[in-house]
């Protein structure tokens, strides 16, 4: 944390806030529009997606290690302390898309567009686990029993093979992963446009403090 | 009460909501009211609103179809007596975690969250939240000019394009917004690794209501 000077926090603040803007105004609009026991699929995936491309964005101007995580605390609290009431979920949605990012920030070491592309990836794949978690977290463990009667009483009303609905449940997982991916292959790009119209110069791999 | 108190019982109620059954949910829920309408009466108005009741009650109204086998005919209804039991168990165990939530940390206020972290030594982080909170509306507001002037600039005719260009003057705004709030950290001497850590000291109810915490956690496993 002594790494961080002020300009790094100030703009950690600053990128937090830009999520907390989009999680507060189009978040809630989705949410009116699209029930979350009626559709966590839209919502999730253009909601994680906008939060990677911003938290990935900010990590081209903070380059130390963590940033995304700290961008993603700053958001889960703004959206905590928000007048809409203290929720649980969105709050743990957004500080572990923030955890994910960092990992894979974490594993590609240097800056790098993959590394970026990647990170997207998992925070917008961790939507389809969330329900699930959350689920499991909120009613307890009788939730699972539920579930499997769903798909499977779900599976006969429509005709298809239980196999059908797993590979329908692993489409939905690809597609978020390919949104998440174009998000932070995205975040890569943005991030230089901005840099080279500032006039700002995006730190090397070299550069990243640890 | 400080801020550590309403953290206390928020990591009380999140303890015991995984931990109790049947109808010591009940006497949670009691727990939570009570203290709901002594520290943090603007956090029962989530009673209130039809979204949390729907959330709640969804686990009472699916429970009796899809746990357990039917035995119990209700009109063209056939349900299972014991998936209606674990379906109200279900929705009361959401019911008071998310009353622990909502009652506890969601009480803090903006300068309480600050304080904490200047006191647990993270005074950085402490400091971008409060960038953040402060910045909110004029970082939601530049958003909005800045794609109503696009739009209206011939936008619809080329989404890709004004897309691009609004990302790019957003980032660029804030992060100008950015050197200002440097320039005035400066100006103030402000450095995230110094400055004495806030006193954030316990208060006579927040040793009040540990007592409180410990004699219920005693009735609810003896």
């Amino acid at each position: 944390m002594n790494r961080y000077t002020v300009r790094s926090w100030v703009i950690i603040g600053l990128f937090g806030a830009l999520w907390g803007v989009v999680e507060l105004t189009l978040g809630s609009y989705l949410h009116v529009i699209f029930p979350p026991q009626a559709n966590t699929f839209l919502t999730g995936v253009v909601m994680g997606g906008i939060g990677a491309l911003i938290a990935l964005t900010g990590r081209h101007f903070v380059p130390n290690q963590g940033s995304v995580f700290l961008i993603a605390v700053v958001t889960a609290l703004i959206k905590l302390l928000s007048p809409g009431g203290a929720r649980l979920g969105p709050f743990v949605a957004i500080l572990m898309e923030g955890l994910l990012m960092e990992v894979a920030l974490l594993i590609a070491g240097r800056p790098r567009a993959w590394g970026f592309a990647l990170g997207g990836a998992l925070a917008v794949g961790w939507n389809f686990f969330h329900k699930f978690v959350m689920m499991r977290l909120v009613y307890g463990g009788s939730v699972v029993e539920v579930y499997e009667k769903m798909v499977k009483e779900g599976s006969q009303m429509l005709g298809l093979d239980i196999s059908a609905a797993l590979l329908i449940l692993g489409v939905l997982l690809l597609v978020r992963l390919i949104v998440g991916g174009i998000a932070g292959w995205s975040a890569w790009a943005l991030g230089g446009a901005v840099a080279r119209r500032l006039g700002r110069r995006v730190p090397s791999g070299e550069e990243v403090v640890r | 009460m400080s801020p550590w108190g309403y953290l206390l019982f928020t990591l009380w109620s999140a303890v015991l909501a995984v931990l109790l059954h049947g109808w010591q949910l009940a006497g949670l829920a009691a727990v939570q009211m009570a203290f709901g309408w002594a520290w943090s009466r603007e956090a029962l108005r989530m009673l209130r609103r039809p979204r949390f009741w729907i959330f709640v009650l969804t686990a009472v109204a699916v429970g009796p179809f899809l746990i357990g086998e039917p035995d119990l005919v209700l009109g063209p209804l056939r349900i299972s007596r014991e998936g209606w039991a674990v379906g109200v168990e279900m929705a009361g165990r959401a019911f008071v975690l998310t009353l622990a939530f909502s009652v506890g940390i969601g009480a803090l206020s903006l300068s309480d969250v600050v304080a904490v972290f200047d006191r647990v030594g993270l005074r950085g982080l402490g400091f971008a939240v409060g960038v953040a909170m402060n910045l909110f509306g004029t970082l939601r507001e530049m958003a909005t000019v800045t794609f109503q002037t696009l739009w209206l600039r011939g936008g619809r005719r080329r989404p890709w394009l004004t897309l691009r260009l609004f990302l790019i003057t957003t980032v660029a705004n804030t992060l100008r917004y950015g050197d200002e709030v440097v320039s005035a950290a400066a100006m103030r001497a402000f450095d995230p690794t110094r400055g004495g850590s806030g006193v954030l000291p316990l208060r006579r109810a927040d040793l009040w209501l540990l007592a409180a915490l410990a004699v219920c956690t005693g009735i609810f496993f003896s």
